[in-house]
């Protein structure tokens, strides 16, 4: 009875406080967007993932707030696109496979060229580097500085380390989130 | 019926169309708002909207328009609003040709089709398939497996349908759908089913034995669907063709029987199908078209006027190969000719003429003249044929039909009309001698009035062939020098053109056409000027080889060879002067081979043989104005080892089959004349699929004083692909050498492969050879032909200037003259003059008049006497530039 009540709650309250936001994923291949987008949305993990053509629009609602990812594929042919779809978002994540240690040069000219375009001026920039769980993988400070994140001073920008296989750290991404999603609408 | 008409026109006249006035930026700019948050689905499918009814009303998008848009349009896939979504289908699949990186998509779209809402699974599947390259199609391959077995009909018919469009890029990956096709073939569907069939003909359609089996199969578990019919008795149909076509036909194929017993199926729309295929199949007897007019004749007066149309329109057809088989159903047409619908009644009224005695040609011309302006263009071209095909049945009749044709001719009507008009009223003044002074009358009067600028050339053309042989040519000079008063540019230079015709031909007009030619020197245009310059000097001389050479007989060379010849030449300058002798000549293509072109163009899939007239004819036709020696110049050109050939091509053979059809490799030879190299090519396709083979070559015996000097082998030959060895051989010395016969190996190297795969089982490789059948190389591979309007006048200036031979020969294998002129003709490979091919009925005697050049540029003209005697004896005089040639033809006759 309680339980309905507070929905019933919670229904009256999006009605009134009910916030949007938009934000775009992106990152190198095989990195784990869709998985990340997997686990925000259902809390589901799966190991077996096919590369992503193209891009995933979904709509995820937490609280009041719904938010609108954009997972673009991260395969070379689509990287010219990325642009595209992080015209205007709230927030651009970028995701990195913190375990490859092979990947990271490119996955920071990518980052930094992406992040140079006149029309993404002033996004925050949510830097998540994937895949803790695993040996070697690198932490904050060693993702900031292989990733050359301190050059960055025209915007917000953060940076987690995170597990989606283990669900690790995925709450503080999600509040940073929630978070910006106000800032969206004040900007 | 008036009311129905102040409906239509109120209906133009009020609010129209809504999308009017609207303009490709304005609404680019407003796609803009598909950026927006939060979305509106109404507003955006609006927009959509607009987008799409600008590109279906032809507007062109740029690259960058198009990428923007379609970048904007992917945003909508955030709204699960079902029609917004649909709609981005249909943008995606329409811009999905213009803009760049639109397998942007995919990801969205295979999960649209593999979801649970069925409002998007088909059309996903139909927007999937116009984005994918084939770099793509492996990551889909799975999706459209499943999809082609689905339970939901509408979505594997999409797939299936997809499937047909994508094996244009990627044939091989849909072969591998073939056993998903193969279920849907049994579904319930009736769509599903038909589209099924579609598919598995389509990847089994290269496969004689596959496509056999699969209809033998079919026929026996009687499939469902009427369309699947339908096509099956179109495979049915094309399989009884071809085995005719390869001498193998037996009186009762079980195809027959089963298109046959389709007569007797339940669905209208079969029966048509099976009767329409039984009178377009060459073999079918008289016997057996009886049961299938039956069947049209009932549908004659079924109350359906579609029904009605089709069988009407079939009849039509039918009249003009057994016109004895459609006399039992006068009677209903005599009724469909007051049909309410007129194009029915046209078609009633032409089938008639076609089938009816002389007498009621009258009757019937007058019906026609009743309504004859209220059908649409296109039928009214179908009444023209009919009056063409009357005209040469009934050559009596000429003043009738000739009346009634220059009456149209003053009618309003479009450029094709009025050329298929004039076309008849050529072809009556070509077949019919009696005709001809009317017929010119007539046309002369018509380009008093003619709007059409390139049908006013045409008869100016014609008038200025034909008019000088009239009785009376001078009264055609008044008609064309009117048009030089009058007419635009082009027709003033053809009027120009047609008129040194007449001086040309008729000597006491001569000083009349100079002064009038004189005065066209003054005229605007240049290119009138030029000609009336030329024609004049040329004229001027009084000399008849001149006058003959430069104005009568006009150009001979093809225009597209000329071009380049004199471009290379431009680009290597010597000091000798250019030679149009080593440009190639325009292939002679006679009416008939053109309108067989015609028939094998519209070919195609399993379509019916369009109507003449047809786009595609059209088409077929302008595509011949290239000749087949530059479509193989561009082929060989393209090899380098014989890129370093000379520049011109002379002649080249038709493909000659040295293999039976149906072995495991099928080789063509086509025999390319060079001025002094033969080079030949052998076409070799591999029929085995589980060889792979490699370095490809023909070994030859040549005989004596041939000297090869190149073999080009072929690299790689997979299975199931064609591709080409040449061999350079030196042309002897000594003339008569030249003819001769080549024993011919094929060797290559045979490499054993996986058959699903292709890929051999090892680089070992065993040495094998194939023997072929003799290649030939006969007088007519070096000649080209050549046709010459005035044979006469050339034959006795050649006397002169040329060396003759004559010789007597007895034919004794010939028949009749017919068969002789045949015979002679493809022997020789000499062009015709003078008509002299078409042996008049009843005579004894005949006398054949031939053109060409030899190779080398020497012109060879023959006249060969013809006489019908237990045999056929015959008198043959060459005339040769060259002495050696005049003996060559001599002496490989007989």
């Amino acid at each position: 009875m309680l339980a309905l009540i507070n929905r019933i709650l919670d229904w009256f309250k999006s009605l009134f406080w009910k916030e949007e936001m938009e934000l775009t994923l992106v990152g190198l291949q095989y990195s784990g967007k869709t998985t990340f987008v997997n686990v925000i949305a259902s809390g589901q993990f799966s190991e077996d993932m096919i590369p992503t053509v193209g891009f995933n629009m979904r709509k995820i609602t937490k609280g009041n707030v719904t938010i609108k990812v954009w997972d673009i594929g991260g395969q070379p042919r689509f990287r010219s696109m990325w642009e595209r779809y992080c015209r205007g978002v709230n927030a651009i994540v970028y995701m990195v496979d913190a375990a490859d240690p092979d990947k990271i040069d490119a996955s920071r000219n990518e980052l930094h060229t992406l992040l140079d375009r006149p029309q993404l001026q002033g996004i925050p920039v949510l830097v998540l580097g994937n895949k803790r769980d695993l040996p070697h993988a690198l932490d904050e400070t060693g993702l900031i500085e292989r990733l050359n994140l301190s050059v960055i001073k025209d915007r917000e920008i953060c940076c987690f380390s995170i597990s989606c296989k283990e669900k690790d750290n995925i709450d503080i991404t999600l509040q940073w989130l929630i978070a910006h999603s106000k800032s969206g609408v004040v900007r | 019926m008036n009311a129905f008409k102040r409906d239509k026109k109120e209906e133009e006249e009020g609010g129209g169309n809504p999308f009017q006035n609207i303009e490709k930026t304005t609404v680019l700019q407003e796609a803009r708002t598909f950026n927006d948050t939060p979305l509106n689905p109404r507003k955006c499918a609006h927009i959509l909207t607009k987008i799409l009814y600008l590109l279906n009303q032809g507007e062109q998008l740029g690259t960058m328009e198009a990428t923007e848009a379609f970048f904007a349009m992917t945003k909508l896939f955030q709204s699960r609003d079902v029609v917004l979504r649909r709609m981005v289908y249909l943008g995606i699949k329409e811009l999905s040709s213009i803009a760049e990186d639109v397998i942007i998509v995919t990801s969205s779209l295979t999960k649209d089709m593999t979801g649970k809402e069925d409002l998007y699974r088909a059309a996903a599947i139909r927007a999937l398939c116009s984005i994918t390259d084939v770099s793509m199609l492996q990551a889909i391959e799975r999706y459209m497996k499943q999809a082609i077995v689905d339970r939901n009909p509408a979505v594997s018919s999409a797939a299936l349908v997809s499937s047909l469009h994508l094996t244009k890029i990627a044939g091989d990956m849909v072969k591998r759908w073939v056993n998903e096709a193969q279920e849907a073939v049994n579904s319930d569907s009736v769509m599903v089913q038909y589209h099924a069939l579609g598919v598995l003909y389509h990847i089994r359609k290269s496969d004689r034995l596959a496509v056999t089996k699969l209809v033998a199969k079919l026929t026996r578990n009687s499939l469902k669907s009427p369309y699947a019919v339908c096509m099956l008795i179109r495979i049915a149909c094309k399989l009884l063709e071809e085995e005719d076509s390869n001498g193998n036909s037996s009186p009762d194929s079980p195809l027959f029987e089963f298109i046959e017993s389709c007569l007797r199926h339940k669905s209208e729309m079969v029966i048509y199908e099976a009767a329409h295929a039984i009178v377009n199949l060459r073999r079918t007897t008289s016997r057996e078209l009886a049961p299938a007019v039956s069947v049209l004749q009932l549908f004659c007066s079924s109350p359906k006027p579609t029904l009605r149309f089709a069988a009407v329109r079939t009849l039509n057809k039918v009249a003009m190969s057994h016109p004895a088989a459609v006399t039992a159903c006068n009677l209903d047409l005599e009724n469909l000719i007051t049909d309410s619908n007129r194009s029915i009644a046209t078609l009633a009224i032409t089938t008639l003429l076609k089938t009816g005695a002389e007498s009621s040609v009258d009757r019937l011309m007058k019906q026609i003249a009743s309504f004859v302006s209220e059908i649409s263009d296109e039928f009214k071209i179908v009444v023209v044929q009919a009056i063409r095909a009357l005209c040469l049945k009934f050559p009596r009749k000429h003043s009738v039909l000739m009346n009634f044709l220059s009456a149209m001719l003053r009618d309003e009507g479009g450029l094709e009309y009025k050329a298929s008009i004039a076309d008849t009223i050529i072809t009556i003044i070509e077949e019919n001698p009696e005709a001809k002074e009317t017929g010119l009358a007539h046309l002369c009067e018509f380009i008093e009035d003619c709007e059409h600028t390139s049908l006013a050339v045409r008869i100016l053309h014609l008038l200025g062939r034909e008019g000088p042989r009239t009785r009376q040519p001078f009264r055609y000079i008044r008609f064309i020098y009117n048009r030089v008063i009058l007419e635009n540019a082009p027709v003033r230079a053809a009027a120009v053109a047609a008129m040194a015709q007449f001086g040309a031909t008729c000597p006491d007009l001569l000083p009349n056409v100079q002064v009038l030619l004189a005065r066209c020197q003054m005229d605007t245009d240049d290119e009138v000027r030029d000609r009336a310059t030329y024609y004049h000097s040329i004229l001027e001389k009084q000399n008849k080889a001149l006058s003959n050479h430069y104005i009568v007989e006009g150009l001979q060379v093809s225009v597209p060879s000329l071009e380049r010849a004199l471009h290379q030449y431009t680009l290597n300058p010597t000091e000798t002067a250019f030679d149009i002798k080593s440009v190639p000549l325009a292939a002679v293509t006679p009416a008939d081979e053109n309108a067989n072109k015609m028939a094998a163009n519209a070919g195609g899939m399993l379509i019916t043989p369009a109507l003449p007239g047809s786009k595609a004819a059209v088409a077929a036709a302008t595509a011949n104005t290239v000749t087949r020696e530059e479509t193989y110049l561009e082929k060989l050109r393209a090899v380098p080892e014989l890129a370093n050939l000379s520049i011109s091509l002379f002649h080249s053979s038709d493909p000659v089959e040295l293999t039976e059809s149906e072995t495991e490799y099928v080789v063509r030879c086509v025999k390319h004349c060079f001025p002094e190299h033969l080079v030949l090519q052998f076409d070799c396709t591999n029929t085995l699929n589980d060889q792979l083979l490699e370095n490809v070559h023909v070994q030859l015996e040549a005989p004596d004083g041939y000297h090869i000097v190149r073999s080009v082998p072929c690299a790689r030959l997979p299975f199931n692909e064609t591709g080409s060895t040449y061999i350079v051989l030196q042309y002897p010395d000594e003339l008569p050498a030249s003819v001769g016969t080549f024993s011919a190996t094929l060797k290559f190297l045979v490499k054993d492969c996986d058959p699903a795969t292709g890929q051999p089982d090892s680089d070992e490789g065993y040495d094998d050879e194939y023997m072929l059948e003799d290649v030939e190389v006969t007088l007519a591979d070096q000649v080209q032909k050549v046709s010459k309007t005035n044979f006469g006048s050339a034959w006795e200036e050649a006397a002169s200037t040329h060396s003759e031979l004559e010789d007597t020969y007895s034919l004794s294998t010939m028949g009749t003259l017919e068969e002789a002129v045949r015979n002679i003709i493809n022997f020789l490979g000499l062009q015709p003059a003078e008509r002299s091919d078409k042996v008049p009925e009843g005579k004894s005697s005949h006398t054949l008049y031939l053109a060409g050049v030899f190779r080398g540029g020497h012109e060879v003209l023959v006249r060969a006497k013809l006489a019908l005697a237990e045999g056929v004896t015959m008198q043959l005089t060459v005339r040769s530039t060259d002495p050696d040639v005049a003996e060559l033809v001599t002496s490989t006759i007989g």
